[in-house]
């Protein structure tokens, strides 16, 4: 198992609504060679996973393994083998291209020679050789988001994040990161990808967690969602787990 | 510690090419350096009479008046460097003080009953112009007067020294290295200050809460490198753009002086006057303050929910600064630049051992504990920067 949370929890003190439980006890596994879904609605605590996940924030309670290592006793090993990326992921506006490969491959501790191998690989593979010396601030979003992927794989990590990362791109951009992370999971890296947009996770996802108010209703493939559910279509099924009730709005708005 | 280096070349490549950088810690200072040698330059010339002042002249004396007396007046200005011009009455040249046209007008007065000739002067004693004006007179006629006497007194064969019973011969004692002129002493401590902290002030914003809010730092958090690296990377490449900043403050006065600025000659009358030794203490010095000053950026920059809180920050934390550099321009007034517990007030420690050293007058024991104040100041900044950096609000606070 490549990724596994035991009881993982994540508490706020927020000044103005007190305690928040942004994840209150999860346990997953994400397996190698599989893409891992975490299906939620904004604000359930799908990043708050993901950023524990790459020792960015830490737990309150609870722990996880990830590549083999624990997150709070080997935080540098685990980051050493994670590769993270979201739709907000932005690159250094002043730099080129390759100078942020570059930068970011000398931080993973890539030495001359790899760096320049898996340089060449991504920079030949995402198509970046035409704008890989132009500055980030010049580039289009699909550039930018290819060189984001670029950056993300150049250590060629074993498990890599995505946090909603076609949130907010356009079609094309969108249908290279699909693709991308299919690819991925077909070199036999371990996915564990975040979103709420149900015709990725019918694409995508092998494995799926359904993660509502930071703790998770659902486990499973997303057939096993439906079956859970009784509902054939993943959206249905979705608002069923997480107990939707229709109207709900409208009758907060004291319309119906 | 290779890691640091890697961030150190990133941020000083991304700060060398952002406009603002080059334009606030560079271009900034060099330009405000020429500007003041000029300024300041004119302003000592006008003090020692360089710009020539013109005197308005009015005869009251009813017609009683000498013309010898009226000649050796305005003989003994123009000697001195002034203008003379002449109006009708006392009224006229009041309303023309008023007007802000003249400075200063001379009325000559009857004779006194013992032949002394009076001269009343009208000036505005608000405006510097006019006691300017007032002063170069007097020393003008006092010349005029004293040559007048050791004729007469030539006449009476008496000696010339009965003119002057005591005389004070003023005898210039060397203290120190040969050192900078005066008004370089009073400005350049201050401005390689200010620059020291102002200068890196336009990127320090961007360094963390910069990073936070165009989302980067989240990608840069994910590596494995050590966070503590991380913040010694931007920290030491901020420090760097301080101390060139300081140092282009430097640059711009030895330029004004090597260019010969119009104006300047004054100013710059000895030359340069910024000796090895004082070059030497200067970089010293300035070496633990630039380091404690990037750490609070650094430390400001990490607390800062965005790059616009850090600003509002940065701007009240530069006025404290400011303070006690502008008192290192004055603090040759008073004898508290002597003093060994001065070396222990930040900021103002460091401005005074650059001005004792532009005197030529280095006290190494000063330039120690100014050093060893500004290094533990350095030290405890770096900590809580380091303390602050390693939070979870550096990324999660909004």
């Amino acid at each position: 198992m490549m990724v596994r949370t035991h009881g993982l929890k994540k508490h706020f003190q927020d000044p103005k609504t007190g305690l928040k439980k942004a994840v209150d006890g999860i346990d997953i596994e994400a397996k190698p060679g599989r893409i891992f879904g975490l299906l939620g609605a904004n604000g359930a605590g799908k990043t708050t996973i993901l950023r524990m996940l790459s020792t960015v924030i830490t737990p309150t309670s609870g722990t996880s393994e990830v590549a083999g290592f624990d997150i709070i006793k080997q935080p540098q090993e685990v980051r050493a083998n994670i590769g993270f990326m979201s739709s907000s992921t932005a690159l250094y506006g002043r730099l080129t291209s390759r100078e942020v490969l570059e930068y970011f491959g000398r931080l993973y501790g890539l030495d001359e020679k790899r760096l320049k191998d898996r340089m060449k690989y991504v920079i030949d593979k995402l198509q970046i050789e035409e704008f890989a010396d132009r500055l980030c601030d010049k580039l289009s979003t699909g550039q930018k988001q290819r060189v984001s992927i670029a950056r993300t794989i150049l250590h060629d990590p074993k498990v890599l994040f995505f946090d909603e990362p076609t949130a907010g791109l356009d079609v094309v951009t969108s249908q290279t990161v699909m693709e991308f992370i299919e690819e991925a999971r077909d070199l036999g890296k371990t996915v564990v990808f975040s979103t709420h947009i149900m015709s990725e996770v019918e694409r995508l996802c092998d494995d799926l967690a359904v993660i509502h108010d930071g703790v998770i209703v659902a486990t499973g493939t997303p057939q096993t969602m439906r079956e859970i559910s009784g509902e054939q279509n993943l959206e249905r099924a979705f608002l069923h787990l997480v107990k939707f009730q229709a109207g709900y709005v409208s009758a907060r708005l004291g319309t119906v | 510690m290779n890691e640091v280096m890697i961030i150190v070349r990133k941020e000083l490549r991304e700060m060398f090419r952002d406009k603002r950088v080059r334009f606030n810690a560079f271009v900034m200072p060099l330009f405000l350096i020429l500007m003041m040698v000029q300024l300041f330059g004119f302003v000592m010339k006008a003090a020692v009479g360089g710009t020539k002042s013109t005197v308005y002249f009015v005869d009251s004396t009813g017609g009683v008046g000498e013309s010898l007396n009226k000649s050796a007046i305005s003989g003994a200005v123009t000697k001195g460097g002034l203008g003379i011009k002449t109006v009708s009455s006392i009224d006229e040249g009041i309303k023309l003080i008023q007007q802000e046209k003249a400075k200063l007008v001379l009325a000559l007065m009857p004779p006194t009953t013992d032949g002394q000739v009076r001269v009343e002067a009208y000036y505005d004693p608000k405006q510097q112009m006019g006691n300017l004006a007032l002063s170069g007179v007097e020393q003008a006629l006092a010349k005029a007067n004293k040559e007048a006497l050791v004729e007469t007194l030539k006449e009476k064969s008496i000696p010339e020294s009965a003119a002057e019973r005591i005389k004070i011969i003023p005898k210039e004692v060397k203290v120190g290295q040969a050192g900078a002129g005066a008004m370089i002493v009073s400005l350049l401590p201050y401005m390689i200050v200010l620059f020291a902290f102002s200068g890196g002030m336009s990127m320090a914003a961007d360094l963390v809460s910069g990073e936070k809010d165009k989302n980067t730092l989240e990608t840069l958090l994910i590596t494995p490198v050590e966070r503590t690296h991380i913040v010694l990377g931007k920290f030491l490449s901020l420090a760097g753009v301080c101390f060139l900043s300081s140092v282009s403050c430097l640059a711009g006065m030895a330029l004004a002086s090597a260019i010969k600025l119009p104006g300047s000659e004054l100013m710059f009358k000895d030359g340069f006057g910024v000796t090895p030794i004082a070059a030497l203490t200067i970089i010293i010095v300035l070496l633990p303050l630039v380091a404690f000053f990037a750490s609070v950026l650094i430390a400001i920059s990490s607390y800062a929910k965005n790059p616009r809180e850090a600003q509002t920050y940065l701007a009240i934390v530069n006025f404290i600064v400011i303070m006690p550099a502008v008192f290192s321009q004055v603090i040759g007034l008073t004898d508290l630049g002597t003093k060994l517990w001065i070396n222990c007030v930040p900021v103002l420690n460091t401005a005074n051992n650059i001005r004792a050293a532009l005197l030529g007058k280095t006290d190494w024991l000063a330039v120690g504990i100014t050093v060893g104040v500004s290094a533990l100041l350095a030290a405890i900044a770096i900590i809580v920067a380091v303390k602050l950096f390693n939070r979870e609000e550096v990324l999660v606070r909004v």
